[in-house]
């Protein structure tokens, strides 16, 4: 196989171009000032921020625990169901992308309003009405809903890889099906769990668009806080790309304490 | 292995419930009679034909099936071979390239998509340097020396974010494959290409639809990316439905979703259906005795995977819609691009244009002006005509972004009234033609408050608490509690804005606020969700439609009245189509649609006056007096009301360390 390392050579050099000289731009930007010139001053600022930081990856982190408490169990049964539905199934949890994300998280504003579909079904049994949007939770569910694909179909696709043997021989061992779970299809499964761990945290910690919408927009989320930089009131890319910089770093690092949990090389595989 | 129980059959399907309920609601809605994505007005098919007549979406579609399409088939091709030779690299090695490949899915998207405009942007600047001198030394070839954003960014920018989740699917198949395969291919005579294409491919190939799938599924989906990389001339769907978030969605786009949702699923059926079909016929010639061991290797159905046909007819449908699309696409004409607001022109103007001149339009949407002024600033967005609001012109102007208008090209300029001609944004009037004017008040629904609403004072009321809707822009928001106080929108003086902030602030902690919102009103004050708003008297008539408790007030303590402009910015590309633009939107006839539609006045005084008589003769009813005066206020309450001004930068930055401490509070 000596020769395909030629074949790195074209993306290696795209992503140079494209990957790597944005990011420095953008390390660039976290160390200049608004004039130009060498400054650590948008730094100074983080503190501020702290609430913020901690808001959103306590969001992030409760999204992710319920996705996996969901995911989980949805890429285990489908894994036991019959050839066609799990093609089938496999698609059909990949397809709501295929409609615009800002389109489903505005359905869900309909659906959570205060006089929305589920408060008017409630009503009919005289409870409620029960104030949905505009809190956290609904920011959560916003998360839970966007990502969940991001969870069930990594640990699916390593699930089905599973040799079927070893848990035949953990109950010929006289493992019962807690314990076999337990010793030997969640520990193989792991890889599949890590990577979807990764895919679900790292968007839901940088979203923007689902706080305003779902969170009333009056709590940041660090989202919303770069946005603002960029988007918002005041421009002011160097200390947006600050903000994303003092993110990415804490998300690499959360990231890479994790995959120490899991040994090995990380193992994503979306379908 | 034992079948789930019907009890975990229930939880997967409750799964499946909540990923499908949105759109479920989303299709009903688009069979709405109505413009509402709350009121139920019945069922209608209005929006179908609508939308096959709306150029925007029609063209924002194509772009986006396009560029996801050929950054599908790109980014697949290129993981693939990518993967391979990761493959054979040394693990060290391996890793770190892995690292490196995985950043833009770490990334927030909105940091990938600034920091590919800024590359971009400053890779123009060198080109220019380059091109100017290359062009001096020598006579043969001219290069061009502008560069801007276009289809060509924007299609780099969805490759380098697709590779990664292509590699990611393909990487774990290749590890899976055993490595003796291929020496052995070799061994029996393969050169090392035969031995790719009938030992690795088959292997890979169920990694290779995945990535491919998912990739597409990520172009299509991506909004923030494109909107930094797509420049001004093309804008994808996605782009277009963020712009309308921002306004009011219109519900051709639930429309289109729908389309595109059905056809999908259709495909998906078809493919269910055949392969049943093909699964029975296996089944049956297996039980058929007489078959020998040959024939039924020979009859035996070649097994394609089912994703590779899905993939496969997924594109192959995705080809058709495109190519049909694209005969309706010319991009050899004259062209003029324009940035104006979501929902805020009649689209049949933009057609209309485009037959009179031969003039093509690319059109697009901002959020805000503050986000104009990002794109404008950061080198995303290179438009000929936008239509900034008031303080926003002075300040595009203070930083020498405007050009000149050449009024000799403009006639209709004439017919524009006089009120609105040398305003303070623009004193001697060179650089603008109005576009609209309107006024900002106090929304409020009748059965939710037990007394008419007349004071600024009502959106920091206990009474209403948890029922308010505040502004989600620090201008606005600010000058609601500025004109409660009796200061000055325009006062540069800290301490008055930071009481004004604090009585805010101490409103959001008493929990009066339920939202901070933008266009999310509509659906907030249509679905009777909330008692008060403060926003705009157009979109309060357009709100009204569809929620007749609702009502406008401009309160007592006076407001804002703003104009929004055409301007053509610095060196713009296209200058005489851009003149020809604003002479045929300052006509009268394109105000009077202009002011049907989005039911903010016209800053013409020929259309401001006969609206009345051209409302009557359309819909064959008198204009509502009250309604007109919402829409144009007259005279005595525009005295009441200021316009905004540019504030310097110190100002501006107080404004948005108030403002960003108000939302991390």
């Amino acid at each position: 196989m000596k020769r395909t390392k030629a074949f790195t050579i074209p993306y290696v050099i795209w992503m140079a171009l494209f990957v790597v000289a944005p990011i420095l731009m953008i390390l660039v930007y976290a160390f200049s000032g608004t004039e130009g010139g060498f400054t650590l001053a948008n730094f100074s600022a983080m503190g501020t921020y702290t609430v913020v930081f901690i808001r959103s990856f306590r969001l992030a982190g409760i999204a992710t625990v319920i996705c996996l408490f969901i995911g989980y169990p949805v890429a285990y049964l489908l894994s036991r169901e019959g050839q066609r539905f799990q093609r089938l199934a496999t698609v059909l949890i990949m397809l709501p992308m295929w409609m615009n994300f800002l389109l489903r998280t505005y359905s869900w504003m309909a659906i959570l309003e205060n006089n929305g579909l589920i408060n008017q079904f409630l009503g009919l049994f005289g409870l409620g009405p029960f104030k949905m949007i505009d809190t956290q939770g609904a920011v959560v569910l916003g998360m839970v809903y966007n990502y969940l694909p991001f969870m069930i179909l990594p640990i699916y696709s390593v699930i089905i890889k599973l040799d079927h043997s070893l848990v035949e021989a953990a109950h010929d061992l006289g493992a019962d099906n807690v314990v076999a779970f337990r010793r030997v299809i969640f520990p193989l499964s792991l890889p599949g769990v890590l990577s979807g761990i990764t895919m679900v945290f790292v968007p839901s910690v940088s979203t923007f668009a689902i706080s305003t919408m779902l969170g009333g927009g009056t709590e940041y989320l660090l989202g919303d806080l770069i946005e603002q930089q960029f988007l918002g009131g005041a421009y002011n890319p160097q200390l947006g790309a600050a903000i994303a910089l003092v993110m990415m770093v804490v998300v690499v690092l959360c990231m890479w304490v994790m995959n120490r949990f899991g040994e090995g090389e990380e193992q994503a595989v979306v379908l | 292995m034992k079948k789930n129980s019907i009890f975990s059959r229930f939880f997967t399907f409750l799964v499946f419930l909540f990923l499908y309920a949105p759109i479920i609601l989303l299709i009903f809605f688009s069979f709405n009679q109505n413009n509402s994505n709350v009121v139920w007005g019945g069922f209608s098919l209005h929006w179908y034909k609508e939308l096959f007549q709306n150029r925007i979406i029609m063209r924002s579609l194509y772009t986006t099936l396009l560029v996801s399409l050929l950054a599908t088939v790109i980014s697949t091709i290129a993981g693939t071979f990518a993967a391979i030779g990761f493959y054979g690299l040394r693990r060290r090695t391996r890793n770190t390239l892995n690292t490196i490949n995985n950043i833009p899915m770490m990334n927030a998207d909105i940091v990938t998509g600034v920091a590919m405009c800024l590359f971009f942007v400053a890779f123009f600047a060198l080109w220019k340097d380059f091109a100017l001198w290359f062009n001096s030394i020598q006579g043969l070839v001219v290069l061009p020396t502008r560069l801007t954003l276009g289809f060509p960014t924007l299609l780099i920018a969805h490759i380098t974010f697709n590779i990664p989740y292509v590699l990611l699917s393909v990487s774990p198949k290749l590890r899976q494959l055993d490595k003796n395969l291929i020496d052995a291919a070799q061994d029996l005579g393969c050169t090392w290409f035969q031995a790719f294409w009938k030992v690795i491919l088959p292997e890979i190939k169920p990694g290779i639809v995945s990535g491919a799938l998912t990739a597409f599924t990520m172009s299509i989906d991506d909004f923030i990316i494109s909107y930094f990389t797509a420049g001004s001339a093309s804008s994808t769907l996605a782009m277009t439905i963020y712009g309308m978030t921002k306004k009011r969605v219109s519900p051709e786009i639930n429309a289109i979703s729908t389309l595109l949702f059905v056809s999908v699923l259709l495909l998906l059926a078809i493919i269910n259906i055949r392969e049943a079909r093909l699964e029975k016929q296996t089944a049956r010639r297996q039980a058929a005795p007489s078959a020998t061991v040959a024939e039924m290797a020979r009859q035996k159905p070649r097994t394609v995977p089912p994703l590779v046909r899905f993939a496969a007819a997924g594109a192959c449908g995705v080809l058709l819609v495109t190519a049909g699309v694209g005969a309706f696409h010319n991009t050899r004409k004259p062209v003029v691009n324009v940035c104006s607001w979501g929902e805020y022109i009649d689209e049949d103007l933009i057609t209309q244009f485009e037959e009179e001149t031969g003039i093509l339009v690319n059109y697009q949407t901002a959020e805000s002006n503050e986000a104009l002024y990002s794109l404008l600033k950061s080198g995303a967005g290179d438009y000929d005509v936008i239509v900034p609001s008031d303080y926003m012109i002075s300040q595009l102007m203070e930083e020498g972004m405007l050009e000149k208008l050449d009024y000799s090209q403009i006639p209709n300029f004439s017919l524009i009234d006089d009120r609105f001609k040398n305003l303070p944004y623009d004193p001697t009037n060179e650089y603008t033609v109005p576009y609209t004017w309107g006024t900002v008040g106090i929304i409020y629904n009748t059965a939710m408050v037990s007394e008419p609403i007349t004071s600024w004072g009502a959106m920091f009321d206990d009474r209403y608490a948890g029922e308010v809707l505040m502004f989600r822009n620090s201008r606005d928001a600010m000058a609601t509690a500025l004109l409660y106080l009796g200061y000055d929108v325009n006062t540069t003086d800290e301490a008055q804005l930071r009481q004004a902030a604090g009585l805010i602030a101490d409103a959001k902690s008493r929990g009066v606020y339920q939202a901070f919102v933008m266009d999310e009103i509509f659906l907030k004050m249509e679905g009777g969700n909330a008692a008060i708003g403060a926003y705009y008297a157009g979109d309060y008539l357009t709100a009204v439609e569809n929620n007749p408790d609702l009502a406008f007030v401009i309160p007592e303590e006076g407001s804002n009245w703003f104009v929004d402009a055409m301007c053509v910015l610095k060196d713009a590309p296209h200058y005489d189509e851009a003149m020809a633009w604003i002479n045929f939107i300052a006509s009268t006839e394109a105000n009077l649609a202009n002011m049907d539609f989005i039911w903010y006045a016209s800053p013409n005084k020929e259309a401001l006056e006969g609206y009345p008589a051209y409302y009557e003769e359309l819909y064959e009813e008198e204009l509502d007096q009250e309604t007109y005066e919402i829409m144009a206020a007259p005279a005595e309450t525009l005295e009441r009301c200021q316009s905004y001004i540019s504030l310097p930068a110190e100002t501006r930055r107080l404004y948005n360390e108030l403002w960003i401490t108000l939302g991390i509070q």
